[in-house]
C-alpha cells in the first residue's frame, strides 16, 4: 500500500506509519503535508480513499475532518468534489434507505461543519428536510403513521450529529438550531411510543400488558441529548480536533450544499387500521430496524459513571466497528479495543455485543460472528475481557426465568463454542446448586443444555472431565451410549424380526438394489408381519447401517431412502417412521435431529409429520425440560423457510434474465429487420435485403435468440408454480404448527393460569404459592445459600416458585412468540387465514398475547 | 462490506495445481464456490463434530472426511458442502481460526465440489428439479463416484501450498481465560489453576484400534510450528509425494469418462 494511503488508514492509531507516535495533533501534521502533495499529482485517487476511510471507520471521522479542513485551505477544488460526492452518496442512501450510510455520512458533513468545510446553516437544511419528512410521516391524516419506523430514524440521526457538532451549531446559528429542537420536540410529542413488547429480551411475557412507562429509545436519545445540552454540549467521547487547528481552519471557505430531499412517503397518505397498518409497520419496521437495545444486565457502577451522552457515543462506535469491519478479525478486535475515549468501557463494550448477539428479531449478522468478535476480545484483553464476559453470563444466567426462548437458545449455542474455544474451563461449582431446582428450573435446563452442545462440539469424557468441580452435574451430561439397536445380538429381540433384519443387512452388503429391497419388503415382510414389525426392520437395519456418521446416514438413505418412501406415504406412517428414528438415537439428540432433517431433505418425511410427531404426547411432557424437540421442530421450519427464499431468490434472478433475454432477442430482430429491408445490388439488379449470407446469419442470431427468451421464461413460470407449491406448503405448516400450540395450550393453560395470568405475583413468600411445594422450599434455602456466597451483591438470585405446569406453558407460550417472531414476515402474508382459523374468539388471551407479540401486532385494533 | 482491509480481488493465497483452467477461471470458481475446505483438524475430530459447529454457519450438504490413503481414516481435513454462498462465506469468516477439538482449525474456499458437479450430471440449469436444499440425486453416486471424488481431493490437497492467513496471527495456545470476579473471593480462580497440567488422556473412541500405527495424541501443545507440520495434508509424511504414482491418473481416466 503506498504511503498516503496507509498513513489515512491508520490515522489516530498508535502504529509504525506515524512511528508510533499516538498524538492527534502530530499524525494530521505529518499526514496532511503528505496527503497535499499527492493530490496534486494524483487527487482523483485521494478523495474517493479518504471518503472511503470516513465512512468505514467511523469513529475516526473528527480526524477525518480536521485533515479536510486543512486540505480546504489551500485547495478548494478538491474539497468542494469531496463535499459534493458526501452529498449525491447521502442523497442516494436516503433514496435506497441505507440505514448506517445515511447515519455516518451525516456525521461527517456534522465534522466538516467544524471544521469550516461546509456551512452550519447547510447543515441545518439537511435536518430540517429530515425532520420535516418524520412530522409529515406521523400525521395521522397527511401521512403514514404506520412508517413511524422511518420517521424515528431520521430523527436519531439528527441527534446523534448533536454530539459531533452541537457546540459549533449552537454558537454559529443558534436560532436555527433551536428551531430543529423545538421541531424535534414537536415531533416526539405526536408521534406514537415505541413499545419493545415482542422483542425484549427480558420479557414476562405478561408483563407487556402494563402501558409502557419507560422511555422508548427515541426518548431516552432526547434526554441524553438535552443532558448533553446542559452541559455546555461537552462530552468525553468525540475528540475535538478541529479546535486544535482552530486558527487555521477560520480562514478557510464553507462550501455550500445544495438541500437533500427523502423519498416520497411509501403509499397513499392516512391512517390505515387492522391488518393493513400491522403489515406496514411490519415492514418499515425490519426496513428501518432498531439499533440496540440495552440488556443492562450489570450492576450500575459499572457502567454509569459515563454521562449519559459518551455511554450512548460508545455505543455508536462499537456498533460502527462490529457494522463495517465485519470479516476483518484482526482490524475488528483492534479498533473494538482502541477507540478514542479517555475513559474504560469494557463493561459497555460486553454488554454491547451481548445486545447485538441477542438483539430481536434478529442480528445484523449471525450469531457466530459476535462468538468470534467475543474470542478475539479475550484474547486481545485476557486480563480484563474475560471476567467481563464472565460477569456477563453469570448476569443473565441469573435473569434466565425472564429471558425470550429464542434469546435462551441463542446464550446456550454462544456459551457452549465460547468455551469450546477456551479449553472448556469453567467454574461450574457456581452453578452446581441447581440440582436441587426442579427439572424444569430454567437455570437447570440452560446448564444441561450447554453440557449437551458441549458434547457435541467435543466428546463426553472431555466434557467429564471439565466438570470435575462440580462432579454432581454429571448428571445434567447427555446419555453417553451409543445408538440402541432393537436388533443387536442381545437378547430380548423377537428372533424372528432378527433374522429379518440380518437378511436385510446381507442384501444391504451384497448391493441389491432399491427396487429388489422394495419386492422382498413387499413380498416377504409386510404381508406376514403387518407395517408396524416391517417398518421397525427397515429403519431400524437402515439406520444402524448409515450409523458410522453423517455421511453413512446420506449414503444409505440415498441408496435406498425409496425404500422408507414407499412404506410411508402418509403422516401417520411418517410420524411412526420418526418415532423409529427417535427411538433408535434416543442417546443422541444430535444424530436423531440431523436423521430427521436428512430424511425430511430427501422428502421421506413431511415438515407437517415433523410437526405431529413434536406435538405428541411423550414430547409434549418435556417440552420445558428440553431443548431436544424444539430444535427439530425449529430444523424443520427453517428448510421449509429456506426452500420458499431460496425460490424466491431464483426467481428475481430469472426475472432479470428475462429482461436481459428479451433485450437480446428484440435487437437480433431489429438487427435482422433493418438488414432485410436495405436495398443491395447484386448481380447489377437491386435487391431488397443485403447480403445473404449475412441476412442467414442475422436469422439464426435472430432465432436463437428468441429461443433463449422462451427458455428463460419456460424456467421462470417453472418456478412460479413451484414457488406457488411453496407458499400453500408453508402456509399449511404455519397453520398446523398453531393448531398444535393452541391444542396443546389449551387445557394445561386453564389449570395452570390463575387470574389470566402465570406466575405468582411477587415474592416467594406470597401466598398465592402452593406452600407445600417442596421444590419452593428448597429454593428459599437455596436463595439464602446464594446470596450469602456471593458477598459483593452482584449474584443476587430471585428464587423460583414455579410449579411445573406453570413453568410448561411459560415455555411452550415462549416457543410459540419466538417461532411466530423469526417468521413474522411470513405470516403476515397469511394472517387472513390464521385470524379465521387459529386466533378464534375463544383463543386464550395469553397465546393471543404470544402471537400478537411475535408479529408486534397491536393487540387493542 | 469493509473494503479497506481486504483485498477483495484476493479471494485465496493459493493456487490448485489440479485446477483444470486458467488462474481467473480458480478464482472465478472460488467466488461462487459453496464448498469450503476445512484444514488443521484433529485426526479424532468426527463428522458430528464439524457439523455441529460448521451448521453454525448454515445449512450443510455434505461432509467429506479427507481420508488417509492408506488406513483410510480421517487425517486432518474435510470438505463441507452448503446450500448456499452466503453459507460458505460466513463459515470461511467466522470459523477460521477457532478451535475445534482443541486445534485452531483453517477454512477456505474450495472449488472441487463444486466443479464435480457436472460430472455425470448432464447440464444444469435447464432442468427444472425441486430438490433443491433436499440433493437427492442417486446419479451423483453412481459408479462408486464418492469414492473417486474423495480420492482424488486428496491427491490435490498434496499439492496445495497454503500461506499463513489470519491464523498466523493467533497463537493456537490460548491465554487460560480468568474467569474470577473482580474481587476475587473463592470463585476468583477460574480456570487458570488448572494451567500447565498436562493431562494425557486416551480419547476413548470405538475407532481407536483401526489405527494403532497412530501415535497417542498428546495434550501438551508443541509449538505451532510443528503441530502444523504434523497435520498439514500436504505434508503429512503417510501421503506419497505427488508423482510416484500413476494411481492418480488412473483415476482421472476414469473420472473423465
Amino acid at each position: 500500500m503506498s504511503s498516503w494511503r496507509s498513513l489515512l488508514l491508520r490515522l489516530g492509531e498508535k502504529c509504525p506509519e506515524y512511528a508510533g507516535n499516538a498524538d492527534f495533533k502530530d499524525q494530521i501534521d505529518a499526514c496532511h503535508s503528505l496527503v497535499r502533495r499527492e493530490i496534486e499529482h494524483s487527487g482523483d485517487d485521494v478523495f474517493p480513499f479518504l471518503l472511503q476511510c470516513a465512512e468505514q471507520l467511523p469513529h475516526k471521522i473528527p480526524l477525518y475532518g480536521t485533515l479536510i479542513g486543512l486540505l480546504n485551505l489551500e485547495n478548494e477544488e478538491f474539497v468542494r468534489k469531496l463535499v459534493e460526492s458526501t452529498q449525491i452518496n447521502l442523497q442516494d442512501a436516503l433514496e435506497t434507505g441505507q440505514c448506517n450510510k445515511i447515519r455516518i455520512l451525516m456525521r461527517f458533513l456534522t465534522v466538516l461543519m467544524c471544521s469550516k468545510v461546509i456551512q452550519p446553516s447547510a447543515l441545518v437544511v439537511i435536518f430540517e428536510s429530515l425532520l420535516s419528512s418524520a412530522a409529515t410521516t406521523v400525521d395521522e391524516e397527511k401521512g403514514i403513521p404506520s412508517w413511524q419506523a422511518r420517521a424515528d430514524f431520521y430523527i436519531t440521526c439528527i441527534l446523534s450529529c448533536l454530539p459531533w457538532g452541537g457546540a459549533e451549531l449552537v454558537e454559529q446559528v443558534p436560532e436555527e438550531i433551536e428551531r430543529v429542537m423545538v421541531g424535534v420536540e414537536a415531533y416526539l410529542s405526536i408521534r406514537r411510543r415505541v413499545s419493545d413488547a415482542g422483542v425484549s429480551v427480558f420479557e414476562d411475557i405478561e408483563e407487556s400488558n402494563n402501558v409502557v412507562n419507560e422511555k422508548d429509545f427515541l426518548e431516552d436519545l432526547w434526554s441524553r441529548v438535552q443532558d448533553l445540552s446542559n452541559r455546555g454540549w461537552k462530552l468525553d467521547s468525540v475528540p475535538r480536533l478541529h479546535l486544535s487547528f482552530e486558527a487555521q481552519l477560520v480562514a478557510g471557505k464553507s462550501h455550500d450544499l445544495s438541500p437533500v430531499s427523502c423519498p416520497e412517503q411509501p403509499g397513499p397518505p392516512g391512517a390505515l387500521s387492522g391488518i393493513a397498518f400491522g403489515r406496514q409497520k411490519h415492514e418499515a419496521e425490519l426496513k428501518y430496524p432498531q439499533r440496540i437495545r440495552r440488556l443492562n444486565i450489570f450492576p450500575s457502577n459499572k457502567t454509569e459513571d459515563l454521562q449519559p451522552i459518551d455511554r450512548f457515543v460508545v455505543e455508536e462506535y462499537l456498533l460502527d466497528v462490529l457494522f463495517f469491519l465485519n470479516g476483518c478479525r484482526k482490524e475488528c478486535a483492534a479498533y473494538m479495543v482502541g477507540l478514542p475515549v479517555p475513559f474504560r468501557y469494557e463493561y459497555l463494550m460486553a454488554e454491547t455485543i451481548f445486545s447485538q448477539l441477542l438483539l430481536l428479531p434478529q442480528p445484523p449478522f449471525r450469531p457466530i460472528y459476535y462468538t468470534l468478535v467475543i474470542i478475539d476480545l479475550c484474547k486481545a484483553l485476557p486480563g480484563a475481557f474475560p471476567a467481563v464476559i464472565a460477569g456477563a453470563v453469570r448476569a443473565l444466567f441469573d435473569k434466565i426465568t425472564d429471558l425470550d426462548m429464542e434469546c435462551r437458545t441463542r446464550l446456550v449455542l454462544w456459551f457452549s463454542h465460547h468455551l469450546s474455544n477456551f479449553q472448556f474451563i469453567w467454574p461450574w461449582e457456581e452453578w452446581a446448586y441447581v440440582l436441587d431446582l426442579p427439572k424444569w428450573a430454567p437455570q437447570r435446563v440452560f446448564v444441561q443444555e450447554v453440557l449437551e452442545r458441549e458434547v457435541r462440539l467435543s466428546y463426553w469424557d472431555k466434557i467429564k472431565q471439565s466438570i470435575e468441580n462440580a462432579p454432581a452435574l454429571e448428571e445434567l451430561l447427555p446419555p453417553r451410549g451409543g445408538p440402541q439397536f432393537k436388533y443387536s445380538a442381545e437378547d430380548g429381540t423377537d428372533p424372528t424380526e432378527r433374522a429379518l433384519s440380518l437378511e436385510l443387512k446381507d442384501m444391504v452388503k451384497g448391493r441389491k438394489t432399491a427396487r429388489e429391497m422394495i419386492s422382498w419388503v413387499e413380498e416377504n415382510v409386510f404381508p406376514a408381519h403387518g407395517f408396524d414389525i416391517t417398518l421397525g426392520v427397515v429403519v431400524q437395519t437402515l439406520l444402524d447401517i448409515g450409523s458410522k456418521s453423517f455421511t453413512h446416514l446420506i449414503t444409505v438413505l440415498e441408496r435406498y431412502g425409496q425404500v422408507i418412501a414407499k412404506m410411508c406415504t402418509d403422516d401417520d406412517q411418517q410420524v411412526k417412521l420418526i418415532t423409529e428414528v427417535s427411538s433408535y438415537w434416543q442417546n443422541s439428540a444430535q444424530m436423531t435431529a440431523i436423521a430427521i432433517d436428512r430424511m425430511m431433505s430427501y422428502r421421506l418425511i413431511s415438515n407437517l409429520a415433523i410437526v405431529r410427531w413434536v406435538f405428541s404426547p411423550l414430547n409434549l411432557d418435556r417440552f420445558h425440560v428440553s431443548d431436544s424437540s424444539w430444535e427439530i421442530l425449529r430444523n424443520a421450519v427453517s428448510k421449509t423457510y429456506n426452500r420458499i427464499s431460496d425460490l424466491r431468490k431464483e426467481i428475481s434472478s430469472l426475472e432479470r434474465s428475462v429482461v436481459l433475454a428479451e433485450k437480446a432477442a428484440s435487437r437480433a430482430r431489429e438487427e435482422l429487420e433493418s438488414a432485410e429491408s436495405k436495398l443491395s445490388v447484386i448481380d447489377g439488379e437491386p435487391v431488397l435485403g443485403e447480403n445473404p449470407v449475412r441476412i442467414k446469419r442475422l436469422k439464426s442470431y435472430a432465432e436463437k435468440a428468441k429461443e433463449e427468451e422462451v427458455s428463460v421464461r419456460d424456467s421462470l413460470e417453472a418456478k412460479e408454480a413451484l414457488l406457488a407449491r411453496a407458499v400453500d406448503e408453508i402456509e399449511a405448516l404455519f397453520l398446523s404448527l398453531y393448531k398444535s400450540f393452541l391444542t396443546a395450550l389449551a387445557e394445561p393453560l386453564h389449570d395452570a393460569s390463575r387470574d389470566g395470568t402465570l406466575r405468582p405475583s411477587g415474592h416467594v413468600d406470597d401466598m398465592t404459592i402452593d406452600l407445600e411445594d417442596s421444590s419452593v422450599m428448597e429454593l428459599d434455602k437455596d436463595d439464602e445459600r446464594s446470596k450469602k456466597s456471593h458477598p459483593n451483591g452482584s449474584g443476587e438470585r430471585k428464587g423460583y416458585n414455579l410449579d411445573e405446569k406453570q413453568q410448561w406453558c411459560l415455555t411452550t407460550l415462549g416457543y410459540l412468540k419466538a417461532f411466530t417472531r423469526q417468521y413474522a414476515s411470513e405470516i403476515w402474508q397469511h394472517i387472513e387465514k390464521l385470524d379465521a382459523e387459529v386466533l378464534t374468539e375463544d383463543t386464550h388471551p395469553l397465546v393471543r398475547k404470544a402471537i400478537y407479540c411475535g408479529l408486534r401486532r397491536p393487540l387493542e385494533e | 462490506m469493509a473494503s479497506l482491509f481486504k483485498d477483495l480481488a484476493k479471494i485465496s493465497a493459493y493456487r490448485d495445481k489440479r485446477f483444470p483452467g486458467t488462474q481467473e477461471e480458480f478464482e472465478d470458481a472460488l467466488l461462487r464456490s459453496i464448498t469450503v475446505y476445512v484444514g488443521n483438524m484433529s485426526f479424532y475430530t468426527t463428522e458430528e463434530q464439524v457439523y455441529e459447529l460448521f451448521s453454525r454457519a448454515g445449512e450443510i450438504k455434505k461432509i467429506v472426511m479427507g481420508l488417509d490413503k492408506n488406513s483410510k481414516t480421517p487425517c486432518g481435513f474435510c470438505f463441507i458442502m452448503y446450500y448456499s454462498r452466503d453459507d460458505a462465506e460466513d463459515s470461511v469468516k467466522y470459523i477460521s481460526g477457532t478451535i475445534l477439538d482443541d486445534r485452531p482449525i483453517r477454512v477456505d474456499f474450495d472449488w472441487g465440489f463444486q466443479e464435480g458437479r457436472q460430472w455425470g450430471r448432464g447440464r444444469s440449469g435447464g432442468q427444472v428439479r425441486d430438490e433443491y436444499r433436499t440433493d437427492y440425486d442417486p446419479a451423483i453416486r453412481r459408479g462408486g463416484y464418492g469414492k473417486l471424488v474423495q480420492k482424488e481431493l486428496e491427491a490435490q490437497r498434496q499439492l496445495v501450498d497454503y500461506g499463513t492467513g489470519s491464523l498466523g496471527a493467533y497463537p493456537p495456545v490460548m491465554p487460560p481465560p480468568h474467569y474470577g470476579r473482580h474481587n476475587g473471593g473463592n470463585h476468583g480462580r477460574g480456570g487458570s489453576y488448572r494451567h500447565g497440567r498436562d493431562y494425557h488422556r486416551k480419547r476413548h473412541r470405538e475407532d481407536d484400534h483401526h489405527r494403532p500405527d497412530y501415535p497417542k495424541r498428546t495434550y501438551e501443545r508443541e509449538s505451532r510450528r510443528n503441530s502444523d507440520h504434523e497435520s498439514r495434508p500436504e505434508k503429512n509424511p503417510r501421503f506419497r509425494e505427488s508423482g510416484d504414482s500413476d494411481e492418480e491418473d488412473d483415476d482421472d481416466r476414469k473420472r473423465r469418462t
